[in-house]
């Protein structure tokens, strides 16, 4: 380790004239991309171009463009879990929030025969709901998320399937194309729902990293006492963080209803808070708080996507794709803790 | 007369049972450098913490610029411009220093963090620091520790301070790194900026400061100019005329020595350290925080590990890697933190107690044996006078001193050959400290090879046989028994050699 | 100052524990006193839970409100759910104690892919259901194993290293058979370990209870309740938990006791793969990951059993009780509802009963000043 030992006299600091304002900000921010991130990059292209390879049909449009519209939902879950990991906290009931969403669009959609916009709106708002009953209990309740969040993911159960109410829903209309996996729901060839899922991506990234409050969230997972002392509002963040989770569950509602068939059944939602989770670890977030990205949880989730479509494309086992995420997941934040450990020796 | 930036009248605070200060004033003028100095326990960080708005006094009253003023909270302090540098950094290790500087007052423009404007205050503020303007962008936990005090300081300075506390800053330090601090003091004093500074080292006092408050047993002394002052005057003040006392003087064996460390060294912490305990012998290691006695202790025990020298074991080399190792060869060590290396909180005293003899209190090594591990743990409570009820109460109801003594009944059980005591009397009323202290003399009347590293130095002459005095990572000095409290000190805050340029 | 201040160890201190003094006579009334162990002690609060949900669905079922009678037999038979619940949280109770964030979401990945191997074993192998047992057991302590060495050896986040486990072994139950259970006819025959018996002597009187209740619940919970509060094991779990810095201090090897909590939740989740094979007639490759697993509804019993998600706080008879209450009241709620609305019903009172054990608890520590 060549650690930096400059003594200060031996360190002249030539004070730049009236720098522009673009180049200092360029200097006094870290790196944009982490170490972790451009390993992952690596991974997804090389996995491409084997796949693309091995399997040829892997490179064909109608191979890539359900991936990325199956990558969307759990991206976009992901942003708002990514900042939730940052303060410290988890939400292990996103996938039952999903559900609430879920089933109350596709609902609205068949009962209602709702239009798009209402559609999206709705969800948002019952996800936002969903997610201030968290913020709010883990905030000033004092317990700790993982607990809280457990308890609500049954609430959220429970009242997505009083909705369903013992059944599937069906004949939703083709409302949500514009988000599903036809024609209509691409541009360029891009699906929509992925495209929106890297705006809000993209959105999160520049919040998370130049906004006074998008700081502050790192902060409050450092150190949560010492964050309340330099004066940051703990409790308002980290109910705006699963509030902001909530809402965006609502919309990765949207699309996971857009890209099924006309039927919704009850399985929507289970086990996607585990995905979520994974996507974020995966993409270097620390699961103790104070350190991550919204940028390489995007990537996780690409990453675990198209493991699951290489591992079905490749005429393997399509469980087997669940060992690759354990196996990504535990590399991952092995990676990460050699990295912490030799930062730490220094 | 120019209003007092500061002044604190008649006040007192109570932890519990415990009087922390009584009747403290203090009176800081502006652009002035204002020492606190007293001995550990002597009330100097409660002081400081009502100052900066962390606790209330429960009486007395202070007064900002002449204005009447009341804090309850640190948010208050900052508001009068009263910023504090504590010696554990509070910052965020994944944050840039940039960042940690302006963190939860950033800078904001059009809903951004203005990160050019910062970056313009933080180039300023790293320049006074001497630190490189590159740091800006360095991420908190990748600097040294000394780094990440210099920028506590410039956190606090950005914050356009009128009262800036300094609690220990130069423990940690090395002298080219305080030269730069003194620097700094001495630009903001010229600014106007009152400077409150605690520290053990004496000789800097003399060379930043401008007045001195001396406390004692939680009162504050008297006030002096710096110039009215010599190194040994405040150290008369600061342990008062009265306890030149020492209780027996023991007579200790000529025996072989039973534990002997050789020239060891542990990289970065101290290097060249020998000393001998025998058997039945009481050595002190006194020396000021950050001077190494703790690391000391941690080698011998096996907590870290030695890269230079020998320990030798009744004239046997031993290398222990683990407190295990140690323990196995009748080692036993009392921790220096309490509460993070000692106590299982909400755990019953008994389990506290037996925790570290599971397989001596254990049938087969397996099955816990509950009507030893009580007898031992009665016993224990017994022997040691600790106050309390039963064996099952939890450690964390109990009173630091009754706490401490339980921590160490558990290096007591299996009679250690060689026990060392860190910091044995840290947090500890008086009462307790007497007697844990008479604990001690007594277990080495058995036989017992003891070595106390501490660093209070009443404490350190009280108790030894012989002491040796530990400064920059090795041990420079040794006092016989009935050296003078000023002597020791004086050597320890290193008065006695001439002042680095 | 009073003895029913230690709330952190011994699982029941009636069973030979010295509580040498009686408490200091400062005489707060009775009711003050118990109001507050109800409030303080999950145990109490538990016992108090318990008794009021079987009252009260028993009050119900006698107005004629259930669809079936919730009487004795009924709650005896509603039992046969509450083995692999009450396994798991005791899995999870070790784990959790052990501090560190400890937990260990992969418990019900470990049950489906034990449960695989014992099918094999057992059903298509021809081993002896004695050795089928065994390899159950040790495949489960092995896979608890690599959780153990991620989290305790490369200190892995346990969140993170059991979330991995989670995916990577659920996967590998499922490759194992391509998704297909194991139904061959002994593995059908095991069945029998699940049904209800007469209990002998006394038995005439009482209502039939489940087997599995003999042959796997009570002899778990005691061993685990043994090695909690009786062994030196015990003793190092809860001191890894309460504070690892100082368990180092003591000479302790912190992690090594660390790895053998994981390892033991294996041992654990391999014995439920058995009872689970036999209560569905089948080795299933999803029996502990289908819908929500069997992960999480262990550690939320656990949880409500007052297990402290910091660690160095749990006793095995809260999991026993709240596994009770959960299981009672869940069989209440069948009765109550109709169709699938009970079992939907009963996802919310799961959900109410933690939250609110869990709100009451932060409530309660900082009025009373508790443990923590």
């Amino acid at each position: 380790m060549s650690t930096d030992v400059s003594t200060p006299s031996s360190a002249p600091t030539p004070e730049p004239a009236e720098p522009s304002a673009t180049k200092v900000a360029r200097r006094i921010l870290p790196s944009p991309v982490t170490g972790q991130e451009w390993v992952l990059v690596a991974i997804v292209v090389a996995l491409w171009i084997v796949l693309s390879i091995a399997t040829p049909a892997f490179g064909s449009a109608s191979s890539w463009q359900p991936l990325l519209s199956s990558v969307a939902p759990i991206a976009l879950m992901g942003v708002g879990m990514t900042m939730i990991i940052i303060t410290g906290g988890i939400d292990v009931s996103v996938g039952g929030a999903l559900m609430v969403a879920g089933v109350t669009t596709a609902k609205l959609l068949v009962d209602q025969g709702v239009s798009l916009p209402v559609a999206v709106v709705a969800a948002a708002v019952l996800g936002l709901v969903l997610g201030l009953v968290n913020g709010f209990l883990i905030a000033y309740g004092r317990v700790h998320a993982i607990i809280i969040t457990f308890g609500t993911a049954n609430l959220f159960q429970f009242v997505g399937r009083q909705i369903f109410a013992s059944q599937t829903v069906n004949g939703i209309p083709g409302t949500l194309d514009f988000f599903g996996r036809g024609e209509a729901g691409r541009t360029l060839g891009l699906p929509h729902s992925f495209v929106l899922t890297l705006l809000v991506a993209v959105g999160a990234w520049i919040w998370l990293r130049h906004n006074r409050s998008g700081r502050h969230l790192y902060a409050i997972g450092g150190d949560p006492t010492a964050a309340r002392l330099a004066g940051i509002q703990v409790q308002r963040l980290t109910l705006m963080t699963y509030a902001a989770t909530g809402l965006l569950v609502g919309i990765a509602a949207v699309f996971t209803v857009a890209s099924g068939t006309s039927t919704l059944d009850q399985t929507i939602g289970s086990g996607r808070e585990l995905a979520v989770i994974a996507a974020v670890v995966i993409g270097g977030t620390s699961i103790t708080g104070g350190r991550g990205s919204v940028l390489g949880t995007v990537l996780g989730a690409l990453l675990v996507q198209i493991v699951a479509s290489g591992v079905t494309q490749l005429g393997w086992p399509s469980q087997l794709s669940d060992f690759f995420v354990g196996v990504a997941i535990a590399i991952a934040v092995g990676a990460d803790l050699i990295r912490q450990r030799a930062r730490q020796q220094r | 007369m120019v209003e007092a930036r500061l002044e604190l009248h008649d006040i007192s605070k109570r932890y519990g049972g415990v009087r922390a200060i009584r009747h403290a004033d203090l009176t800081v003028e502006p652009g002035t450098v204002h020492a606190i100095v007293g001995e550990n326990g002597a009330g100097k960080s409660t002081l400081i913490k009502i100052i900066a708005g962390a606790e209330s006094a429960d009486t007395g009253t202070m007064a900002f610029e002449g204005a009447p003023m009341h804090l309850t909270s640190t948010q208050d302090a900052l508001g009068y411009g009263i910023q504090t540098v504590y010696q554990e950094p509070q910052l965020f290790a994944e944050l840039t220093v940039s960042e940690n500087i302006f963190v939860g007052r950033e800078m904001v423009k059009g809903g951004r963090v203005d990160w050019p404007a910062q970056h313009v205050r933080v180039l300023e503020l790293l320049d006074l620091l001497g630190l490189p303007a590159r740091y800006a962008t360095r991420a908190v936990g990748d600097l040294s520790i000394a780094e990440q005090q210099q920028v506590s300081i410039a956190k606090a300075l950005a914050g356009n301070a009128k009262v800036l506390i300094l609690d220990e800053p130069s423990a940690i330090l090395t002298d080219s790194e305080i030269e730069v601090l003194f620097g700094v003091v001495r630009r903001l004093t010229d600014s106007g900026v009152s400077v409150i500074y605690i520290s053990h080292r004496l000789d800097e006092l003399f060379r930043i400061c401008h007045e001195v408050t001396v406390m004692r047993d939680g009162e504050t002394i008297g006030t002096w100019l710096i110039d009215d002052l010599t190194v040994r005057k405040v150290v008369e003040l600061m342990v008062g005329g009265a306890i030149e006392d020492h209780p027996e003087t023991r007579t200790t064996s000529d025996a072989e020595p039973r534990l002997v460390l050789e020239q060891l060294a542990a990289a970065g912490h101290f290097s060249d350290v020998s000393v001998s305990v025998r058997p039945g012998e009481i050595v002190g290691l006194y020396g000021l925080i950050g001077s190494g006695v703790a690391e000391i202790a941690e080698v011998v025990y096996g907590m870290r590990h030695a890269t230079g020298g020998r320990i030798l074991l009744e004239g046997k080399p031993i290398n222990p890697r683990h407190p295990r190792d140690a323990q196995k060869l009748g080692i036993a060590l009392l921790p220096a933190n309490r509460k993070a290396q000692g106590m299982f909180a909400f755990q019953p005293i008994a389990f506290n107690i037996s925790v570290s003899h599971l397989p001596l209190l254990s049938k087969a090594k397996i099955w816990m044996d509950r009507r030893r591990e009580t007898a031992v743990a009665r016993d224990m409570i017994q022997r040691l006078s600790i106050k309390t009820p039963s064996e099952q109460q939890p450690i964390s109801a109990m009173s630091g001193g009754n706490a401490q003594k339980v921590v160490l009944a558990r290096q007591l059980v299996e009679r250690p050959q060689v026990l060392v005591l860190a910091e044995p009397t840290q947090g500890v009323d008086v009462g307790a400290k007497e007697e844990i202290h008479r604990i001690i003399r007594a277990l080495a009347a058995e036989g017992t090879a003891v070595l106390v590293a501490t660093s209070d130095l009443s404490e350190a002459l009280r108790i030894s046989d012989r002491l040796h005095i530990v400064r920059s990572g090795t041990t420079t000095r040794e006092f016989a028994p009935g050296a003078s409290q000023a002597d020791v000190l004086a050597a320890a805050a290193g008065a006695d050699e001439e002042v680095p340029a | 100052m009073t003895p029913e201040a230690d709330i952190t160890r011994t699982a029941t201190p009636a069973a030979g524990a010295p509580t040498p003094e009686p408490a200091p006579d400062r005489t707060p009334s009775v009711v003050q006193r118990a109001l507050r162990a109800l409030l303080t002690q999950r145990i109490v609060l538990l016992a108090a839970l318990l008794v009021i949900v079987v009252v009260w669905m028993s009050v119900l079922g006698a107005g004629g409100y259930l669809t079936g009678a919730y009487d004795a037999d009924y709650l005896s038979g509603a039992l046969v759910d509450a083995v692999p619940l009450c396994l798991l949280a005791l899995g999870e109770l070790i784990v959790i104690v052990s501090g560190r964030g400890g937990i260990d979401l992969s418990i019900g990945s470990i049950v489906s892919l034990t449960g695989m191997i014992f099918g094999f074993a057992y059903g298509r192998w021809g081993w002896s259901l004695f050795l089928s047992i065994v390899l159950a057991v040790v495949v489960g302590g092995l896979l608890g194993a690599v959780n153990g060495l991620m989290v305790a050896y490369l200190r892995f986040p346990a969140l993170i290293a059991t979330l991995a486990s989670y995916y990577a072994y659920k996967s590998l139950a499922l490759v194992v058979t391509n998704a297909s259970p194991i139904s061959d006819q002994r593995v059908g025959d095991l069945y029998s370990i699940t049904r209800s018996v007469e209990i002998p002597v006394v038995g005439s009187q009482l209502p039939n209870v489940p087997l599995g209740i003999f042959t796997f619940l009570i002899p778990t919970v005691v061993v685990v309740w043994l090695l909690a509060a009786r062994t030196t094991f015990g003793r190092r779990l809860f001191a890894i938990g309460t504070n690892d810095v100082a368990a180092e201090w003591s000479g302790l090897d912190v992690r090594r006791t660390r790895f053998l909590a994981y390892v033991l939740a294996g041992v654990i989740a391999g014995l439920v793969a058995v009872y689970i094979s036999g209560q569905f007639a089948s080795a299933r490759p999803d029996a502990g990951t289908s819908g929500n697993g069997l992960a999480l509804p262990a550690i939320t019993v656990a949880v409500l059993g007052g297990v402290a998600i910091t660690g160095g706080i749990g006793r095995v008879a809260g999991v026993v009780l709240a596994t009770l209450l959960i299981t009672w009241l869940n069989a209440g709620i069948l009765l109550a509802f109709t169709g699938n609305d009970g079992t939907q019903f009963q996802l919310l009172a799961l959900g109410v009963v933690l939250i609110f054990a869990a709100l009451l608890n932060g409530l309660t520590t900082r009025r009373f000043g508790g443990s923590r």
